[in-house]
């Protein structure tokens, strides 16, 4: 096989391994789109990176474990952009996407792949990756505000339905985002030593 | 070309990484152009190992230490790359529903032309040529995704044959398949056959590939301990190939025992054969033994508009072994969702005893081991895993001491061949409370050592009196273990 | 994404023209248009779609999008309360993404598996990008399969397969169902491996499509048409 000559290219089993761990993730990642529309309804995607973080760490883990070179995180944060994409997505989650996934990609090679604290770390910056989907809202705003105002709706009216969502909503996602990166990355790698490694397949 | 030497093995050995004994050992074989060789042996004895070296997977994708020789078609197996061997080489595997890659019938025949880079009105020559010679033509251009088993694989079989290769190699392609896919892919192999085409098929299941085998090789513990013209192995008794460890080359005497066990036409008392002492105490403990299920009318299926079939009367007993019959996609599994509670009958009563069970009952009452244990498996050690069914450690002590599971008490369950997780989910059934035990296909692949094991397990549930129903397309074992048989469609 | 090959296609885009109109779609997010603009937009998305295959889909979406349409003019300035005030939020955030939903399904309902890896591959998308995406739509509905199949036998088990489990256990039941889900996704990326490299995938250069696409007039001329509107909004 051409890897031994060329050991920095992905491999085509490797490519393979990827699609179908990014297959999950993007089924994991539907599965906190929904249940963050039934947590808060109204407020779009806000707890999607977050929830989605939380149950995503043992398929990140298994793909770092299966694919250990770089480029691998890169192509899972790239494919799954596009996906997200095509699928209406805002344009955003791609650029987004990538750049997330290629900094992960980076802190995950400090380690050499290997570094389970290096891989825990770039798990985290891989799940900001997700806050592309949420960024409408504040275009929401924006377009509700414009339509309200274009009816003549007065500025104070304006300013009490919007109390809600400001600032506040963005650090409470990034908090909120962190802190399920943390659990599901710990869980994920609790996963990891306890079936997969034990069961050999790592 | 009468005579010439497509694949000449010299002392072949190959040990995959991280084993210590080699898979196949000192292996020496000449194969002839055009014809069809056939290579047998238990499960794990290297007939598998023995195809991956011919179509390159060995060493390039499994890796591990390769010495001696092997010739395929002029390339130098160990040196030359899978890339080098596709056009040459086509391959065919066990699981149909893992070997395609794409999602469309149509593209998964094109898919080998695309890589090779031939000219796109080429390939749809090609692909149409490839439909008309095997009847693919009502399966073009469609889902793979609902396409049947054997369906599935007549698929795969042509796609291996699209680059046009000298030689054809197929592990154990029909071993989820029922007796009229296997007919149809029969089929396909004489005609690839008469084109020319070298093939080299490892099989379990020996009967359905008689007529066009020109050579055999029996392997055992990696390697080569004998090699039969077609005569010769026709002249080996069933008793001779039972000794060998592999399955029946005749199943006439299998489907005669068959057709005398399927209801209807079944002697009214098959049902206890003789109930020695150890069952009779088994018996004190259960007293499922008495129990009786039937199903009255019972229309199954996933909507009303689309009734898959309806069971008129069925009928099942404690302490006794039902196999279910009948070819891929007649509603088997349906069948089985709605005997255990999964889906709810659309019509009809399902009865215990003569009283009326809703799903959520059958739901807790049943166990079903699955074709495909690895959905089933849930523990992180094989001890773990039982006692999700039991409180009571002793008891699960004694099914691992029983089925022989000891050794691997502390395993983790993926880390177990397939063998072992299924007598794991067997260990599961044992000990946990329900009544009612279905068995999904438990014998697809299996070699005759590990039928008949299977065989001796389900024997086991049926003295604890549980009510074991089979479902198989395994005609001999059916016919060996089965008290009753219904068969559907 | 369409397995089967969609027929009785009246208007047939390329994958890469209905791209485009996917990236006016979001522009249309960003650029905050006016109702005309957008009307006339949303009515260039709909009617390909409406020509092709999946046009039943289409009348749902035109269906919808009036409704929010109407909701906006009616409701909007009527709006008092906590609940109305919610509820024509609503409207006007879900119809701000209609542009991007409308035109993301009609790429990806009527676009087949070939032609799209077609598309990518001519768009010069790195067969890194391009064979993770074969492999994420062909194991799409294995997952689905694998998890019917998990849930199954969990219920039948009685291990955390019920509701209740789910809100007392969540991360027992994550464990249930991922750690199959994975292990089985394992095996079947060495199935898929094998096979894949038996047939070639594993060659450098060269590959063909027997599907094939191209820019034809019609796709030129479609993308001129959806971008127009926008441009001259941005222009006024």
């Amino acid at each position: 096989m051409k890897e031994k000559t060329n050991s920095n290219k992905l491999t085509v089993p490797e490519l393979i391994s990827i699609g179908v761990f990014t297959a999950l993730y993007f089924v994991l990642v539907t599965i906190a789109t929904f249940a963050s529309a039934a947590l808060l309804p109204g407020f779009s995607n806000v707890l999607l990176p977050a929830i989605a973080a939380l149950i995503s760490g043992c398929v990140y883990m298994l793909m770092v474990a299966k694919v250990p070179h770089f480029g691998g995180i890169t192509v899972m944060g790239t494919v799954m952009g596009l996906f997200l994409f095509v699928s209406g997505h805002f344009a955003v989650s791609l650029i987004i996407g990538i750049v997330c996934s290629v900094g992960a990609d980076f802190i995950g090679k400090l380690g050499g792949y290997k570094n389970k604290k290096g891989i825990f770390a770039s798990y985290i910056v891989f799940s900001f990756g997700l806050t592309g989907p949420v960024l409408p809202l504040w275009l929401m705003k924006d377009a509700y505000i414009a339509s309200l105002q274009a009816k003549g709706k007065d500025a104070a009216y304006i300013d009490g339905v919007f109390s809600h969502i400001n600032s506040t909503t963005l650090i409470v996602c990034i908090a909120a985002t962190l802190v399920c990166a943390i659990v599901g990355g710990l869980f994920g790698q609790k996963m990891m030593k306890k079936h997969f490694e034990k069961a050999g397949i790592i | 070309m009468e005579d010439k030497i497509l694949i000449s093995v010299k002392n072949l050995t190959f040990t995959y990484q991280g084993m210590d004994t080699p898979a196949i050992k000192d292996v020496s074989m000449d194969i002839q152009e055009g014809k069809c060789v056939l290579l047998c042996g238990k499960s794990g004895c290297g007939k598998t190992t023995m195809t991956r070296v011919m179509n390159g997977l060995v060493p390039a994708f499994f890796k591990g230490e390769l010495s001696g020789e092997c010739r395929v078609c002029g390339l130098e197996c160990g040196s030359a790359t899978v890339e080098d061997l596709v056009p040459v080489v086509g391959s065919v595997f066990q699981n149909p529903k893992t070997q395609y890659f794409n999602t469309n019938t149509t593209a998964e025949l094109a898919f080998p032309c695309e890589n090779m880079g031939i000219a796109p009105h080429e390939i749809a020559d090609r692909v149409k040529a490839c439909a008309k010679k095997y009847g693919l033509e009502g399966l073009l251009d469609r889902s793979i995704f609902r396409l049947s088993g054997g369906e599935k694989q007549k698929i795969a079989f042509g796609a291996a044959t699209m680059l046009l290769p000298r030689l054809l190699v197929l592990d154990e392609p029909t071993s989820n398949l029922d007796a009229g896919a296997v007919a149809a892919l029969h089929d396909m192999i004489v005609e690839m056959k008469g084109e020319g085409m070298t093939i080299v098929l490892a099989e379990h299941r020996l009967a359905w590939a008689l007529d066009f085998v020109d050579e055999y090789y029996f392997f055992k513990d990696g390697q080569v301990k004998e090699h039969y013209s077609a005569e010769q192995f026709m002249a080996l008794s069933d008793e001779e190939l039972a000794c060998k460890g592999l399955r029946a080359a005749r199943l006439e005497t299998y489907r005669r025992t068959l057709e005398e066990k399927v209801c209807g036409k079944a002697v009214a008392e098959s049902r206890l054969g003789g109930v020695d002492a150890g069952e009779r105490a088994v018996e004190r403990r259960n007293s499922v033994q008495n129990t009786e299920l039937r199903l009255c009318d019972v229309t199954i299926g996933y909507n009303k508009k689309t009734p898959v079939y309806t069971v008129r009367d069925m009928c099942f007993r404690g302490g006794e072994i039902v196999g279910i019959m009948g070819h891929n996609g007649v509603g088997k599994s349906t069948l089985i969702r709605t005997m255990t509670g999964l889906i709810k009958p659309l019509s009809g009563d399902i009865l215990r005893n003569g009283k009326k069970q809703r799903a959520k009952d059958m739901k807790k009452r049943s166990f079903l081991v699955m074709q495909d244990v690895n959905y089933q498996l849930f523990g992180d050690s094989v001890r773990d895993e039982i006692m999700l069914d039991t409180q009571d450690k002793e008891v699960c002590e004694q099914v691992l001491e029983a089925l022989g599971l000891m050794p691997y008490a502390d395993r983790h369950p993926m880390s177990l061949s397939g063998v072992q997780k299924q007598r794991t989910a067997i260990a599961s059934a044992m000990v946990s409370p329900k009544e009612l035990i279905v068995m999904d296909e438990p014998t697809s692949g299996l070699d005759r050592y590990h039928m008949e094991q299977v065989g001796e397990f389900i024997q086991e549930l049926k003295r604890r009196g549980k009510l074991v129903v089979v479902i198989t397309h395994d005609e001999e074992l059916a016919a060996g273990w089965c008290d009753r048989i219904y068969r559907l469609g | 994404m369409a397995g089967e090959r969609s027929r009785n296609n009246i208007l047939r885009l390329d994958p890469r023209c209905k791209l485009f109109m996917l990236l006016v779609g979001n522009l249309l997010l960003f650029f905050h248009v006016n109702l005309e603009t957008e009307v006339v937009l949303m009515l260039c998305f709909w009617v390909p779609f409406m020509l092709s295959a999946k046009w039943k889909t289409a009348v749902k979406f035109a269906v919808t999008y009036l409704a929010l349409l109407a909701a906006d003019i009616w409701l909007v300035p009527a709006a008092k309360g906590v609940v109305l005030s919610f509820v024509s939020l609503l409207a006007v955030g879900i119809r701000m993404m209609f542009p991007c939903i409308v035109t993301g399904a009609y790429a990806f309902s009527t676009t087949s598996v070939s032609e799209f890896v077609c598309a990518l591959r001519k768009m010069r998308v790195p067969e890194a990008v391009v064979i993770p995406c074969m492999v994420v739509i062909r194991f799409f509905p294995t997952v689905r399969e694998d998890y019917r199949q998990i849930k199954n036998s969990m219920e039948l088990r009685g291990i955390g397969g019920t509701a209740f489990d789910a809100v007392c256990h969540p991360m027992r039941r994550l464990e249930y169902v991922v750690i199959p889900l994975l292990m089985n996704s394992n095996n079947v990326a060495q199935d898929l491996s094998v096979a894949a490299l038996t047939k070639g995938l594993g060659m450098e250069e060269g590959h063909t499509s027997m599907t094939q696409i191209r820019m034809r007039a019609a796709d030129y001329i479609y993308m001129a048409v959806c971008a127009a509107p926008l441009c001259a909004y941005i222009a006024m």
